[in-house]
C-alpha cells in the first residue's frame, strides 16, 4: 500500500504551495525514484484542473554529459527546457537521488561551465518567479541515498522528512499558514535593521542589510520550508565564518568550510575536505565570491543535521548564507552562476546582534523582541 | 556489469538507423523501465556529436489521466509539445512496458479520444519524417512484461531481442548493411510483379500489386527490422485467408481470424475468439475492410510469435496483411483509422505465386534476388 503521506504531501504542494487552478500548465520534475510521489502529484494536479507535464531526469545522464560531452554539448540547452520555463504556470521539482555523491569525481571546472551555460535559463525562471508569473516549489523525496547521507534508515528518514513538512499536524496547510504569519512578523521587524553580527565558536561576521527586504518563506518555493532571508549589501560583509555543517553541492561534499570576508568579498577560503572544489566554485565568476543570501533557519520540526541543504538550511537555530546569486525580490544585486547555501549551527553558545543589540541567543530570537 | 548488447544496440540505432551527426537535436523517448538503454543512447549520441535529451514517461500516469482527467485534460496537447516537434532532427522511441495490459480496463472511449488528440501531434511528426526533416527509429528494451507476453523468461527473451537486432555480434551495422542490400534487391525484384497469390491451409488469396512500390524495411525506422512491403491495389483483393497467429489490436487478441475478400473488400470475417471485436473494428470506417499493406517477413532470427508487432511482423517465413490505412510512399491510397497487421504463418506449407510462377515455398523465396543496381548506401534515404 502506498504511503498515505504521499497524498497529503501532494495536496499541500498542489493546493497550497503552487495553488494550481483550472487550465494551469504544471511541470512535475523528478527522477523515476520519485515515482510514488509523482503519481500522487499527477493525480492531484488533474483534480485541480491543471495539465501535468512530466519531466523525468535520467539517472546518469548528467555524469555522462560532464565526463564525455564536448564543450559545445555541455553548453547546449534543450529547446524544451526553454519553452518549459517560458510557458509553465507552475513547477513542482522533486529531488529524488539514488546516489548523493554521483558527481564526486567529475572535473569541477566542467561543472562550473555547465552552470554558467545555464545562467540565462535560471535567471529567466527566477525573473518569472519574482514577477509571480510562475509558481515554483522544490521538494525532496526520501530515498535510501538521502537516508544514508543523513545516517538513518529509510523509514526513519521518511519520518524526519514528513515531520519537517508538518504532515504530522492535523491540518498541514493551516500549520504552514500559522508559521508564515510568525515569520512575516519577524521579517518586518528585521527590515528595520542595518547590520547583523553573528558570533559563535570560530565565527564573528558582520553583514550589512540596510535597505534590503527580508523574505519570510512559508512553503511556497521550498518544501519543507521555514526561513527568513535577505540579500546582504554586496560590499558590506566582513569577518570570519566557519560552517560547522558539511556542505553538499552539485553531487559532492565539502567539509569544514572556513571563509574570511573583507568588504563583501571572500579573501581567504579553506576546507578540511574538498578545498579544490570550493576554490573552483569561488572562481566561477565575479559574483561567486560574494554573498547573495543571508538567512535564519526557523523550522523547529527540523532538529537534526541530515546533509541535505533543503532541510539543513531550515533547521531551527541555524543561519545560512549563500555564495553567489541573490534573489532580486530581497533587493540583492549580486549576479553569479553560483548559488551555494552554507549552513552555520547557532544552537550552542551563539549570539546574534542587530545594530549592536543582542537579539538572538543559542538558536532562538529573544522573546518579546518582535 | 552492463550487458554489452545494450550499448551495441544504442550504437547501431545512433550510427546506422539514425545516422546522427554533429549538432543534431535528438530526443530519446522511453519509460523509466528502459533507463539502461536510454542512458546508452545518450552516451552514444554524445559520441556522435549530437545534442541528446531524454523524454521519460512514468509507468502508471496514463492510467491516472484516463481515470481522473476531464475530457479537456485527456485531449490536451501542450504548447511545448508543438514547439518541440518542430525542433527535433531525430527521435528514438524505446518501447519497454512494465505491464502490457495496464490499460485493459481503462475506458476505451476515453482512451480513443486521448489517442486521437495525440495523433494530431504524431501526424505532424510523420509529415516531418516523410519530408526528410527528421528521422525516427523505434526499438525495444526487454522487460519481464514483454517476456511474459512471449511466454519466455527475461533472460531468454533478452537473447531473442538482441539476436534479432544482431547486436550479439560485434559489428551489427555491417550485418544490417548486408541485410539492406538483400532487401532492396528483393524489393526491386518484386516491383515487376503484377499479381500475388498466397496458398496455405484454408488460404487462397490473390492480391494485385501492379504499379505499386515495394519498400525494404532495412533497420532505419525499426530495430529489429527485416521485411519488404507494399500497399496492394485497393479494389482487387479476392479470396480467403486464415491467420494462424492471434491478431492483436491495442492489446486485445482475436484468435483464428478468417477473412473472405471480394473486389478488394472483406465480405465475411469470423474468429474463434473475439469475433465481435473483429467485426466491430471492420465497421470503423470505409477503409477498414481494405488491405492497406502486404508484406514478407524476412528476419529469420525472429523464429517465433511473441505478441509484439515490432517482432511478429518480421518473423522469417511469414506474410502479413494489414487491414486499413495504406502507405502513400508505396503508392497505396486507402485511408482508415485502422491499421491492423495480421500475421500469416507460411513456414509449414505455404506457397506464394507471382504472376503464376512459384516464388516462395515453406517460408523462403526460392531464388536469391538479382543484386540491386543502385548502391545500397544511397538508396532510399528519405
Amino acid at each position: 500500500m502506498p504511503d498515505p503521506r504521499h497524498e497529503r504531501l501532494a495536496q499541500v504542494l498542489v493546493d497550497y504551495s503552487t495553488r494550481v487552478g483550472e487550465g494551469d500548465l504544471v511541470l512535475l520534475e523528478s527522477t523515476a525514484l520519485g515515482a510514488p510521489l509523482l503519481r500522487a502529484l499527477f493525480r492531484r494536479v488533474l483534480e485541480a484542473g491543471g495539465h501535468p507535464q512530466l519531466r523525468i531526469g535520467l539517472e546518469g545522464a548528467a555524469e555522462t554529459l560532464l565526463t564525455s560531452g564536448s564543450d559545445e554539448q555541455l553548453a547546449w540547452i534543450s529547446p524544451l527546457r526553454v519553452e518549459d520555463f517560458e510557458r509553465a504556470d507552475a513547477r513542482i521539482a522533486v529531488e529524488a537521488e539514488s546516489n548523493t555523491r554521483n558527481l564526486s569525481e567529475v572535473d569541477p571546472s566542467r561543472q562550473a561551465d555547465m552552470a554558467l551555460a545555464r545562467v540565462r535559463l535560471r535567471d529567466r525562471y527566477m525573473e518569472r518567479l519574482a514577477a509571480g508569473e510562475i509558481r515554483g516549489v522544490i521538494t525532496a523525496y526520501p530515498t535510501n541515498a538521502s537516508a544514508q547521507n543523513a545516517e538513518m534508515s529509510l523509514a526513519q528518514y521518511e519520518d524526519f522528512v514528513y515531520r519537517a513538512a508538518l504532515l504530522d499536524e492535523e491540518d498541514p496547510i493551516g500549520a504552514w499558514e500559522a508559521l508564515g504569519e510568525r515569520l512575516r512578523g519577524i521579517a518586518a521587524w528585521l527590515g528595520t535593521k542595518r547590520e547583523i553580527r553573528v558570533v559563535v565558536d570560530g565565527t564573528d561576521l558582520t553583514v550589512g542589510v540596510e535597505g534590503r527586504t527580508w523574505i519570510p518563506c512559508d512553503g511556497k518555493e521550498n518544501f519543507p520550508d521555514g526561513e527568513i532571508f535577505t540579500g546582504p549589501v554586496e560590499t558590506a560583509v566582513d569577518g570570519r565564518v566557519q560552517f560547522s555543517f558539511p556542505a553538499p553541492f552539485a553531487g559532492r561534499l565539502v567539509r569544514e568550510i572556513d571563509l574570511r570576508f573583507e568588504g563583501g568579498e571572500v579573501v581567504e577560503a579553506h576546507a578540511a575536505e574538498g578545498e579544490a572544489f570550493l576554490r573552483e566554485m569561488l572562481a566561477m565568476d565575479e559574483g561567486a565570491r560574494r554573498l547573495g543570501e543571508f538567512a535564519f533557519g526557523m523550522n523547529d520540526a527540523v532538529q537534526e543535521f541530515t546533509g541535505h541543504t533543503l532541510f539543513d538550511e531550515k533547521l531551527g537555530g541555524t543561519v545560512h548564507m549563500a555564495l553567489g546569486k541573490s534573489y532580486p525580490e530581497s533587493g540583492g544585486k549580486n549576479q553569479s552562476a553560483l548559488h551555494w547555501d552554507l549552513v552555520c549551527d547557532l544552537r550552542h553558545e551563539s549570539e546574534v546582534y542587530a545594530d549592536g543589540e543582542l537579539v538572538y541567543r543559542n538558536g532562538a530570537f529573544l522573546p518579546d523582541l518582535v | 556489469m552492463t550487458d554489452p548488447r545494450v550499448a551495441r544496440l544504442a550504437d547501431l540505432v545512433v550510427d546506422y538507423s539514425l545516422e546522427l551527426g554533429a549538432g543534431d537535436v535528438f530526443r530519446i523517448d522511453a519509460l523509466d523501465t528502459a533507463a539502461p538503454l536510454a542512458l546508452e543512447f545518450y552516451r552514444s549520441a554524445l559520441r556522435a556529436g549530437a545534442h541528446p535529451y531524454t523524454n521519460l514517461g512514468l509507468e502508471g500516469t496514463l492510467e491516472l489521466l484516463l481515470e481522473h482527467g476531464s475530457e479537456e485534460q485527456i485531449a490536451y496537447v501542450s504548447p511545448m509539445q508543438w514547439h518541440e516537434i518542430e525542433e527535433l532532427d531525430a527521435l528514438a522511441t524505446i518501447w519497454s512496458e512494465a505491464n502490457t495490459r495496464s490499460l485493459s480496463r481503462a475506458d476505451a472511449g476515453r482512451h480513443a479520444r486521448h489517442l486521437a488528440a495525440q495523433r494530431r501531434l504524431s501526424n505532424r511528426r510523420w509529415e516531418r519524417i516523410a519530408g526528410g526533416e527528421m528521422r525516427w527509429c523505434g526499438t525495444l528494451f526487454p522487460t519481464n512484461a514483454h517476456a511474459q507476453d512471449a511466454g519466455m523468461s527475461l533472460r531468454n527473451y533478452e537473447d531473442f531481442v538482441f539476436s534479432s537486432c544482431h547486436v550479439d555480434s560485434e559489428d551489427a551495422a555491417a550485418h544490417w548493411r548486408l541485410v539492406a542490400a538483400s532487401l532492396h534487391a528483393r524489393a526491386e525484384d518484386l516491383g515487376s510483379v503484377r499479381e500475388l497469390r498466397i496458398l496455405g491451409p484454408d488460404t487462397d488469396l490473390r492480391l494485385a500489386v501492379e504499379g505499386r512500390t515495394w519498400i525494404a524495411a532495412d533497420g532505419r525506422y525499426n530495430m529489429p527490422d527485416g521485411e519488404v512491403f507494399t500497399s496492394p491495389v485497393e479494389t482487387e483483393t479476392t479470396g480467403e485467408i486464415r491467420y494462424t497467429f492471434p491478431a492483436i489490436y491495442h492489446g486485445r487478441e482475436v484468435e483464428d481470424v478468417r477473412l473472405r475478400f471480394e473486389g478488394g473488400r472483406v465480405v465475411h470475417a469470423e474468429a474463434a475468439r473475439g469475433d465481435d471485436y473483429l467485426n466491430t473494428l471492420l465497421e470503423m470506417d470505409e477503409g477498414a475492410r481494405v488491405v492497406g499493406e502486404v508484406a514478407f517477413g524476412l528476419n529469420y532470427e525472429i523464429d517465433r510469435f511473441t505478441r509484439n508487432i515490432l517482432f511478429d511482423e518480421k518473423i522469417g517465413g511469414t506474410m502479413h496483411l494489414a487491414l486499413g490505412s495504406a502507405f502513400p510512399q508505396a503508392g497505396g491510397v486507402n485511408t482508415s483509422g485502422l491499421h491492423w497487421d495480421m500475421i500469416c504463418d507460411l513456414r509449414e506449407d505455404g506457397e506464394v505465386y507471382a504472376d503464376g510462377e512459384l516464388i516462395w515455398k515453406a517460408g523462403r523465396f526460392l531464388h536469391e534476388p538479382v543484386p540491386a543496381t543502385a548502391p545500397v548506401e544511397a538508396a532510399d534515404r528519405a
